[in-house]
């Protein structure tokens, strides 16, 4: 008979979680889920901007996760290589939703006048004064404001870290594209935020 | 320019052009403007990653995930079996066709007329033709 060996999950580093859920063990595997499922979330949430596609994405990341888990060697840290699934899932789905399209306003504005050189940040901190938490809402606010063509670039580039050849690989489109739909995201937040501030002073 | 100053910024110019960039910004008071409107959006964006929580409790989100897995699980046992029927209902037509073929082109050919490209209806008389073109390598037995 063999020996159960229960492992304290909860303290266990992820490095251990995943060796014992590559061998099978599901409790392991839900602690993984357990610590790493809000960051997952939120990244959905925030390609997706919508909680029940978000919700329903991220559970998909954590399957496909399950299944893929064998090949998973440790390039990387556990969390980057579940984040790196769900944002594919995401662009599939955007793509399928033909979401991720040049007819917008915005783009086109951004493909016919080029890029501007000031940033329309008067104020060299348009954000001074806010709280952490307040801060964090406001730029959300302003990322939603954005349209997912440029939320997306925004987000794999500042939040994943991933450079232009990354970012136009997995978009599928050109490094002068990213560049520019980057620049033209910043630009709008840059003008939201300053927005947001006026509203606040008055 | 603008955006290499953005590439600039985000650390994706090569050597050469981060240079020419460098020498650009010591005379160029708006670019430097420009170059740390950008520097401190992006560190402003990238500290306050909005904080998003999962609408759920633990045990759902978990029991969502893991009735997920039992099912892809059971499918894929379930698989090997349709797989292999779903062979056999190529492989039986494919076997048969591949019968026919043989007996037809061991039977001796009653008349054997050679095309270049085109079918001579008047040959069609016979109850087995075959016509073959030699530029394009085909062969087709005609059998009435």
């Amino acid at each position: 008979m063999p020996l159960s060996v229960k492992h304290d999950y909860p303290s266990a580093p992820d490095e251990s979680l995943v060796r014992w859920a590559q061998s099978g063990d599901t409790e392991a595997f839900e602690q993984l889920v357990f610590r790493h499922r809000d960051k997952i979330f939120a990244r959905a949430m925030m390609m997706m901007r919508n909680e029940d596609q978000a919700l329903e994405l991220s559970q998909e990341a954590w399957v496909k996760a399950w299944q893929r888990l064998a090949q998973f060697q440790g390039e990387s840290s556990f969390a980057t290589w579940m984040t790196r699934i769900v944002i594919n899932l995401c662009l599939d789905q955007l793509r399928r939703q033909k979401r991720v399209r040049t007819e917008s306003i915005d783009e086109m504005q951004e493909e016919s006048g080029g890029v501007e050189r000031q940033l329309p940040v008067a104020d060299p901190n348009p954000t001074a004064g806010l709280e952490q938490d307040e801060l964090r809402r406001r730029i959300d606010e302003a990322l939603g404001k954005l349209t997912e063509a440029h939320r997306t670039v925004v987000v794999l580039h500042e939040f994943e870290g991933l450079e232009y050849k990354e970012i136009a690989k997995r978009v599928g489109i050109s490094i002068g594209t990213v560049m520019s739909r980057l620049f033209y995201a910043r630009r709008r937040l840059a003008t939201l935020l300053q927005s947001l501030k006026r509203e606040r002073s008055e | 320019m603008t955006l290499d100053l953005q590439a600039y910024v985000d650390g994706e110019l090569p050597s050469d052009r981060r240079q020419a960039v460098e020498a650009m910004l010591s005379g160029d008071a708006e670019a430097r403007e420009l170059v740390e409107g950008l520097r401190r959006l992006s560190l402003l964006v990238r500290s306050h990653e909005p904080e998003i929580k999962v609408p759920a409790s633990r045990e759902f989100y978990w029991s969502q995930i893991q009735k997920q897995i039992d099912l892809a699980e059971r499918e894929e046992i379930r698989r090997p079996a349709g797989f292999a029927l779903g062979w056999l209902r190529w492989l039986v037509p494919a076997v048969g066709a591949a019968a026919v073929a043989v007996v037809v082109t061991l039977r001796p050919s009653r008349e054997e007329v050679t095309l270049a490209g085109t079918f001579d209806s008047a040959q069609t008389e016979s109850s087995a033709v075959v016509f073959r073109s030699e530029s394009d390598g085909v062969t087709i037995h005609w059998i009435d």
